[in-house]
């Protein structure tokens, strides 16, 4: 029987050994990450959280303690310069946090670090996925906090909000203060008014009716010149570049309206539309808000990705000493060094040594890269065998990494079109209503009415797009909502109408489709061979390997080992009791491949003859192949890695077109035509070589475990790492455009009906205020249906 | 009918009051999460031990 994670809902290995009593219950965890959150958060008497929580929290951290040294970093004070504020004996930070799931997550930190000592103030923003810490900078460490959250399974890392969200954070108050107050002052208004319009106090007396009159000009006032403000500033900026927008006839219609009502209030004589004036701006300002609120939350997310990540190098002085210095403050001419194991800090050439490198985020090829004295290392490659001394040749903002970022920023810009096609038709829409109200006003006025200004206005209001304007922003706010539910982000709200059209799907391999680690499927073994022997010779070899491949042949009962090689490229040798044994490809151990069958990729010889073959695969993620069976569009995958681990792992997923080692710049160019062939492509993917491919594809999916950079130019990010909520994107998307269309029809068919009535005379200005508000009531109610 | 020339000044009054309390709520980010705070109720951390043994018991019995 297959169980799942109780920590983070996962499955569990069959007979997982990994137990925790919980709540009173024996509880199966999937792996020794998540047990250790779990005992931590038992430990820390925390239990609460799993009795309250809504959402399955993020799978634990397997390489806890690596992770959690890595974080002494961040104690540099070079460092915090930056994102740090200090005050008078506290420091203070904000940090985004991975692996929030639910509100119960924000307890459990918060309760966490409050018990930490020298911990003065924690809150925990849960919609944006963000706490603010303060802290007493002589009895804790900025990376004893970090610990203290990683132990518990939340990886928290500095972050600086940059001044685009500051100023829409700013404009989020402003909308909420307007909005607010135009509610409030609304309620009043329509009060007094109905009282009027209804005259439940039996016949009301022209000098209550006038004091009625009064008070709703004072209390429209502030609505008018405070909350509608929004919309005068944006007529005037779209009239002084020649230009109409949809700003204009809402000024016209609100200004003309307020000033008519105070002419009859301070002559005592003619009517009012004070409560008209009021609700017409509460309900266009909402829907502002609610375009303005869907908006911001997508910055929000992709802020949290433009995460504070420092890297440090080891700079060398005239006199050769290293001394620990910045990455970003790195000037060209430095030397810098680089030990074994190292990231590279910055572009550069290298001065003295050599060393393999593996450049897999930048190439996806696993197969580490040798090199020599001369050759280019880039900014973020890692430095697995060798020590060497590299002169930086250019400055962190031109480094290979940062350009593929601005590769990036460049196919973004490009995108949007429908926004474009919307701009021009609501012009011409501008024009005509705006024509429209005039025409009506002169024919009225000729016809001697009295009412032709009413009747101007009337139109103007009618046909509001107020509906319309609701239409699209409230169904693509429920729609995120609904998705953020089920564990996907979404960074571009537009991008939820394009996943309709998709008909191609390319797929990363690795950490896409497969874990990205290394398992051992099968072993051969020559006749007259031990398995367990050979195993554990393969073991100790692979055992002083960096080579990802190595990991797969773990095993403690190493046994002893001299003159052990790397030939990079092809494998290992080395002198185990008494024999050569070398391991690797099939060139490199001389072994004749038709001894073995023809899935075996890594070979071992004894003296120069092979005495075992072995079968490494990267493992597929559970439900993979269950998940991409529910897709009608075509699949293929497009992967960094050699067309041979492609092919095999397009067998197993039945997947017939696939295309193994492709640099980025192929893919993209290869995504390019395919778009030029007028497919739609949804490309899905992880690493730092799929972010240009990502940018150029139609809509961009980053997988859970995604590097930040894949993140940030994806349009939507399923935050667990596995692929199977996918088709709940496609059914959302689905219903928001059906939801979206409806809405739009309902919109304009009533704009249109109306619209003769209006011209008609027939609609005085409030009967135009209250249809314009049922039918945008109509629309916002349709659209919480996506939310069901 | 006089009395609406106290009672409207008055609730309009009281309206000026919401309005301020509403600008110092938005001021002091209060509405910035709207998702966690509802939550905080359901966790029993504000008792002291004592109660939330009694607390545990009664769920027990409950149950």
């Amino acid at each position: 029987m297959s169980s799942t994670c109780y920590h983070c809902g996962q499955a569990n290995p069959a007979d997982t050994p990994f137990t925790i009593t919980l709540l009173g219950e024996t509880r199966e965890l999937c792996c020794p990450g998540c047990e250790a959150v779990a005992t931590a958060i038992k430990q820390n008497g925390l239990e609460d959280y799993y009795q309250f929580r809504t959402e399955k929290a993020a799978k634990g951290d397997e390489q806890i303690l690596q992770t959690l040294d890595a974080l002494s970093v961040y104690d540099e004070p070079a460092l915090q310069e930056d994102f740090v504020y200090q005050t008078d004996n506290s420091k203070q930070i904000q940090l985004t946090v991975e692996g929030i799931t639910c509100a119960a997550c924000g307890w459990l930190i918060e309760k966490q670090l409050s018990r930490v000592a020298g911990i003065n103030q924690v809150a925990v923003n849960i919609a944006e996925r963000r706490a603010l810490v303060s802290w007493n900078a002589s009895t804790i460490t900025l990376s004893q906090i970090l610990k203290t959250l990683q132990k518990i399974g939340y990886r928290a890392l500095p972050f600086q909000p940059d001044e685009h969200e500051k100023s829409f954070k700013a404009e989020n108050n402003r909308f909420l203060k307007r909005l607010g107050l135009a509610g409030l002052m609304t309620m009043q208004v329509m009060m007094l008014m109905a009282a009027l319009y209804f005259d439940w106090f039996g016949n009301i007396d022209q000098e209550t009716k006038q004091y009625f009159y009064w008070v709703s000009l004072v209390l429209t006032t502030p609505v008018v010149f405070y909350s509608g403000s929004v919309f005068y500033i944006g007529a005037l900026k779209a009239l002084s570049v020649r230009s109409v927008n949809m700003d204009v006839p809402i000024s016209i219609a609100v200004l003309a309206t307020f000033f008519a009502g105070l002419k009859s209030t301070l002559l005592a004589e003619g009517e009012a539309y004070f409560e008209s004036i009021c609700m017409f701006i509460f309900l266009l300002l909402l829907s502002r808000f609610l375009e303005h609120r869907s908006r911001h939350r997508a910055a929000t997310i992709s802020a949290n990705m433009q995460q504070f990540v420092p890297v440090t190098a080891n700079i060398l002085d005239d006199g050769d000493k290293p001394t620990q210095g910045l990455a970003k403050s790195l000037k060209a001419g430095q030397r810098v060094l680089v030990k074994s194991g190292e990231t590279i800090p910055i572009d550069g050439t290298i001065l003295e040594g050599s060393a393999d490198i593996d450049e897999s985020m930048l190439t996806g090829e696993f197969e580490p890269v040798h090199k020599q004295v001369g050759d280019q290392v880039f900014g973020g490659s890692v430095n697995r065998v060798g020590s060497i001394v590299i002169q930086v040749e250019k400055a962190l903002k031109e480094a290979l990494v940062n350009q593929i970022i601005r590769i990036q920023d460049a196919a973004m810009a490009v995108k949007p079109k429908a926004a474009q096609m919307a701009d021009v038709f609501s012009q011409y829409f501008v024009v005509a209503v705006l024509l429209i109200a005039l025409g009506s006003y002169l024919y009225w006025s000729v016809q001697g009415s009295e009412q032709a200004f009413w009747i101007a206005i009337a139109v103007l209001v009618a046909t509001c797009p107020c509906a319309l304007g609701l239409a699209t922003p409230s169904a693509l706010t429920c729609a995120m909502a609904r998705l953020n539910k089920n564990g996907i982000l979404l960074k571009r709200a537009e991008a939820l109408e394009q996943v309709n059209e998709i008909d191609l799907i390319a797929l990363d391999k690795t950490g896409t489709l497969t874990e990205g680690k290394f398992s051992l499927r099968h072993t051969w073994v020559s006749k007259g061979e031990n398995t367990d022997q050979v195993l554990a010779i393969a073991a100790t070899l692979e055992s002083r390997s960096e080579h990802p491949l190595a990991n797969a042949f773990a095993a403690d009962n190493l046994l002893h080992l001299s003159d052990f090689k790397v030939v990079p490229g092809y494998g290992v040798s080395g002198h185990i009791a008494g024999a050569d044994y070398k391991m690797g490809s099939v060139v490199f151990t001389a072994a004749d491949s038709a001894d073995f069958p023809a899935q075996a990729n890594v070979f071992l010889s004894r003296n120069d003859s092979c005495i075992a073959a072995f079968e490494v695969t990267d493992k597929l993620k559970s439900n993979v192949i269950e998940t991409l069976r529910l897709f009608d569009q075509q699949l293929i995958i497009l992967s960094g890695d050699q067309q041979r681990q492609v092919e095999q792992v397009a067998q197993r997923v039945g997947i017939t077109t696939y295309y193994g080692g492709h640099t980025p710049e192929q893919k993209y160019q290869l995504v390019q035509t395919f778009q030029q062939q007028g497919r739609k492509v949804m490309m899905l993917g992880d690493g730092i070589n799929d972010t240009p491919v990502l940018a150029s594809a139609d809509v961009s999916v980053a997988v859970g475990n995604a590097t930040d950079i894949a993140k940030s130019t994806a349009d939507v990010i399923l935050l667990k790492d596995k692929i199977d909520i996918l088709p709940t994107l496609f059914n959302v998307s689905l219903q928001t455009k059906r939801i979206i269309r409806q809405n739009i029809m309902w919109a304009v068919g009533y704009n249109f009906c109306i619209l003769p009535f209006a011209v008609g005379g027939l609609l005085s200005p409030w009967m135009a205020v209250i249809g314009m508000s049922l039918s945008s009531i109509i629309v916002v109610t349709n659209s919480t249906r996506i939310l069901k | 009918m006089s009395i609406i020339y106290v009672l409207i000044p008055l609730a309009v009054l009281i309206i000026a009051i919401a309005i301020a309390v509403f600008f110092w709520a938005v001021k002091s980010k209060q509405f910035e999460d709207l998702d966690r705070q509802g939550y905080n109720i359901l966790f029993d951390d504000d008792l002291s031990p004592e109660e939330k043994k009694l607390a545990d018991e009664r769920k027990r019995r409950n149950e």
